[in-house]
């Protein structure tokens, strides 16, 4: 008995392509990464309309995250400066994906992870990061602080959702909004700094990362946020695959109906559910606020809590492809801001790079199927050529 | 040109893991009712998906009216005058159901000359037509999700004699309706004979079959077993070739032995959210070894009922007592761990999860215990240990085994799955709405065979089935429900199949 599906005769490149795009097992990693290719190709066509060299822009990106060196760099700067600061803002995105992660697997969409971002932020800034507690108190607090404050909001989300049948996007969009003026509020009547007009920046002691460090020449920030982000990763998918909590999660976010039949209590789970989605906000929050920026500019809502929706999607809502897809992501994002510097193309690029990767692997259904009706269509050919 | 208006030949279709169609060839002749029998996953569905253009075979050829065609789109089947109703409907629940007939082959008119419009009107008048000439009562103008399902098969109808259909495909088309509307379903395929088209039965169904098909094919396992006319076979032989062994209709019962009561319901008022009293002041109670059946016309309360007691809908007022303890405000989970087990009316909204897979469906209520689970972390091997033990038992036919997504499943190895994931519970109380709906006569023997070796082993048992001839072969006492009251309850020897009819209708109190 063949069970197999026929593979496209011949061993091009072009059929393998289409052999991988289609099946069972390969075309969740086939998918991405022909998104990628195909939005690579449609950037560097945009800076050939723009007039630009698309190589030295896609190579400005590498050089500004870190991964190229660049020709010169200014005193106590090197690559691995640039390499380490790209993990510094790495972490929260790669939280906040975890996050949106968790709440799709629980058939929710945490819209509103910016405001929780900015609430666990603020809170750990006023509460720790003024306090002058030494650096083995205060870094603790500050995460215990940044889950704390997000899962609280999440839960709040959850039950609105729960009892009153709020949608949760409206809920924490709200929230985003309620978030970012209270915050702008107290900043800006206890803690602006007069210059900057920013919150005071945050005591080195409670910074998820540590300052001052000296490599050579190089002084380094060390961020401690992508080892909470790397175990999150490893944390939320044991939470979703081998726990009984996770196997609730999914039955609720998959059919509503069939999980309370089955006797789990929903409301809980979706509490739940949010609540961690939260606490993963927070985290990404405390590790942006509080370790990589150190400061807060009020009434602004991190554009990262939304890419993060990006990068949760481009990974497949998967923990694991989380991480490779935040690392493209942020290496546009971060990169961008050297790349725009040395080729003179506006670093808002970067946005209109991860809105096309978006809308390349949003086709990835459409993919699979042309590459299904080539297949076809090439077996078929095969077919006739056989019989003749 | 050939005497057959459609000819499938050497057709052979593979899915991963499962050969659903092996060298088929089969012939059709313009103007007769030609039936597919065969058990669930036997292939009947895939062969028509690809006349229909939803699938294209691996092997072999088609040809409609003699001349040989590739379907690869069922706009290409349309194309050729070929309709299927599918056995899940495929509409558009808010739209009305002549802007669901219209639907993609809207009539376009012309405001003025240039600004085009849909002429609702007309199609309105031209589906009132159609409804006449064929005897399908619909009224144009009312919205899908508003109306039953029997009349969303009509519109399902309608929709392929609009497109001037000839071919009709019907896919197991009386799995969803009730006796009434059975029979209602069979005079319009007739009607539809009559006036010349060709009509495609799929179908596990005997006596339908014996009624009005003409021709007959039987599949088992992906092979043509036999054509046969159908005026010259019995029920018994297609039973026979389509199980592959000899068939008992009617279930050996014997005698019953009752202990003590194990399920008390009083006074029990259910309010839907219409606020109208559906179940209003019900009592009963089973008792040990004592299969109780309510048999009544769908839409009557049964459900509710069932509901109300498996801890789904709050009921207004009543009590519901389980060996005893009042359980009326128990948690679902607490009521199954109490000893329950329900088989759900709707498997796939209720009974399973379509995305995960058949061990995690079949350990859905059990997961958070042992074998499954220690200390809150799941252990796999448990789930799959459990799910291949209760594949080879209840005979759950998948592609992949344990780990197979359900949605791939047929609906009638859902549904087993349902039925053995409930009975290896051992609850005391056993519900079972609908427990052989969609199955075929195979599989439907075998759950009969369970739920009376559950009554023996002592078990209370609650039936709750549209078909009168499973209510009267299986039940020990029988409550007929009407309008939400149970007209009479009575052990099942005292009562003949008219009387309980009669009751149904609410014609005789």
């Amino acid at each position: 008995m063949n069970a197999k599906k026929e593979r496209v005769p011949g061993n091009g490149l072009g059929g393998r392509i289409i052999n991988a795009l289609d099946d069972d097992r390969l075309s969740q990693f086939a998918i991405p990464v022909v998104s990628i290719i195909l939005t690579i190709l449609a950037a560097a066509a945009l800076l050939l309309v723009l007039g630009k060299n698309p190589a030295t822009a896609m190579t400005g990106f590498l050089r500004g995250s870190g991964f190229m060196m660049k020709p010169i760099y200014g005193g106590g700067q090197s690559m691995l400066t640039d390499f380490l600061s790209f993990l510094g803002i790495l972490a929260p995105m790669l939280l906040a994906a975890l996050g949106i992660i968790i709440g799709m697997k629980s058939g929710m969409f945490n819209i509103g992870m910016a405001g929780q971002m900015l609430a666990a932020g603020f809170i750990a800034t006023v509460f720790v990061g003024y306090s002058g507690l030494n650096a083995y108190l205060a870094k603790p607090l500050v995460i215990l602080l940044g889950i704390l404050t997000g899962g609280l909001i999440g839960a709040i989300i959850g039950f609105l959702k729960y009892r009153f049948n709020i949608h949760e996007v409206v809920s924490s969009i709200m929230f985003n909004y309620i978030i970012s003026y209270i915050v702008a509020f107290f900043i800006n009547t206890y803690y602006k700094d007069i210059i900057t007009r920013s919150s005071r920046v945050c005591s080195a002691a409670s910074r998820l990362s540590i300052t001052g460090v000296t490599w050579g020449t190089s002084k380094l920030t060390l961020p401690l946020g992508i080892i909470l982000a790397l175990a999150g990763v490893f944390l939320v998918k044991f939470l979703l695959d081998r726990t009984v909590v996770g196997f609730e999660m999914k039955a609720v976010g998959l059919n509503r109906d069939c999980a309370k039949y089955a006797g789990v209590n929903v409301g809980k789970s979706i509490i739940l559910a949010m609540a961690l989605s939260g606490v993963f906000g927070g985290l990404a929050g405390v590790t942006y606020y509080v370790g990589y920026f150190n400061s807060i500019v009020p009434k602004e809502l991190a554009s990262l809590g939304y890419d993060s929706i990006a990068v949760a999607l481009l990974g497949n809502i998967s923990p694991i492809g989380a991480i490779f897809s935040s690392i493209l992501i942020t290496i546009f994002q971060k990169g961008s801001i050297y790349m725009s510097s040395t080729v003179g193309v506006p670093k808002e690029i970067a946005s209109v790079i991860t809105g096309i990767l978006l809308l390349f692997s949003a086709c990835g259904t459409y993919m699979r199927y042309l590459a299904r009706r080539q297949r076809e269509r090439l077996a078929d050919k095969a077919k006739k050529e056989g019989v003749q | 040109m050939s005497e057959y208006i459609v000819e499938m030949r050497h057709i052979t279709k593979r899915f991963p893991g499962i050969v659903a169609n092996d060298d088929i060839s089969i012939g059709i002749k313009k103007g007769e009712i030609f039936a597919f029998l065969g058990e669930n996953g036997a292939g009947k569905s895939t062969l028509m998906s690809m006349l229909f253009g939803m699938y294209e075979p691996d092997e072999g050829e088609i040809l409609v009216r003699g001349e040989k065609v590739k379907l690869s789109s069922s706009n290409e089947a349309a194309a050729l005058n070929i309709g299927m109703v599918h056995q899940h409907f495929k509409l558009v629940d808010n739209y009305t159901i002549a802007e669901n007939i219209i639907l993609g082959i809207e009539p376009i008119k012309k405001i003025g000359g240039f600004i085009p419009y849909v002429d609702c009107k007309g199609a309105q008048e031209k589906i009132r037509e159609l409804s006449k000439a064929y005897g399908l009562e619909v009224d144009p103008c009312q919205i899908v999700e508003t109306v039953n399902v029997s009349i969303q098969q009509r519109v399902e109808i309608l929709k392929m004699l609009y497109r001037e259909a000839e071919i009709l495909i019907f896919d197991e088309p009386t799995a969803v309706l009730t006796p009434q509307e059975i029979q209602y379903l069979l005079d319009i395929m007739e009607e539809l004979r009559n006036k010349g088209k060709t009509i495609i039965l799929i179908t596990h169904k005997l006596e339908e079959i014996k009624r009005i098909a003409d021709r007959c094919a039987i599949l088992r396992r992906g092979k043509l077993v036999k054509v046969l006319n159908v005026n010259e076979t019995t029920t018994q032989e297609m039973a026979n070739l389509m199980v592959g062994r000899e068939v008992v209709f009617e279930q050996e019962k014997s005698p019953a032995n009752f202990g003590e009561v194990l399920l008390e319901v009083e006074d029990l008022t259910v309010r839907n959210e219409d606020k109208f009293d559906v179940v209003k002041n019900v009592n009963f109670s089973i008792r040990r070894g004592e299969i109780f059946a309510i048999a009544g016309v769908s839409g009557n309360g049964q459900i509710e009922i069932a509901d109300a007691i498996a801890g789904l809908i709050k009921p207004q007022k009543g009590a519901i007592k389980l060996k005893g303890k009042d359980i009326t405000d128990e948690s679902i989970r607490r009521r199954t761990e109490d000893g329950m087990s329900y088989i759900p009316e709707d498997r796939q909204r209720l009974g399973v999860i379509l995305d995960f897979s058949l061990e995690d469906n079949l350990a859905i209520k059990r997961y958070y215990r042992e074998p499954f689970s220690q200390k809150g972390i799941l252990k796999r091997e448990g789930f799959q240990k459990f799910a291949e033990e209760l594949i080879d038992r209840y005979d759950i036919r998948s592609g992949q085994g344990a780990k197979t997504t359900t949605r791939s499943m047929s609906g009638g190895n859902q549904q087993k799955a349902i039925v053995a994931r409930e009975i290896s519970l051992e609850s005391d109380l056993m519900i079972f709405v609908q427990p052989t709906r969609g199955l075929d006569i195979g599989a439907i023997e075998n759950i009969q065979k369970h739920i009376l070796r559950e009554r023996d082993k002592g078990k209370a048992v609650l039936l709750i089935s549209l078909e009168l001839d499973e209510v009267m072969s299986l039940a020990d006492t029988i409550g007929v429900i009407y309008n939400g009251e149970l007209q009479k309850i009575s052990p099942a020897e005292e009562l003949t199949t008219n009387q309980v009819g009669e009751y149904m209708m609410g014609v005789k109190s």
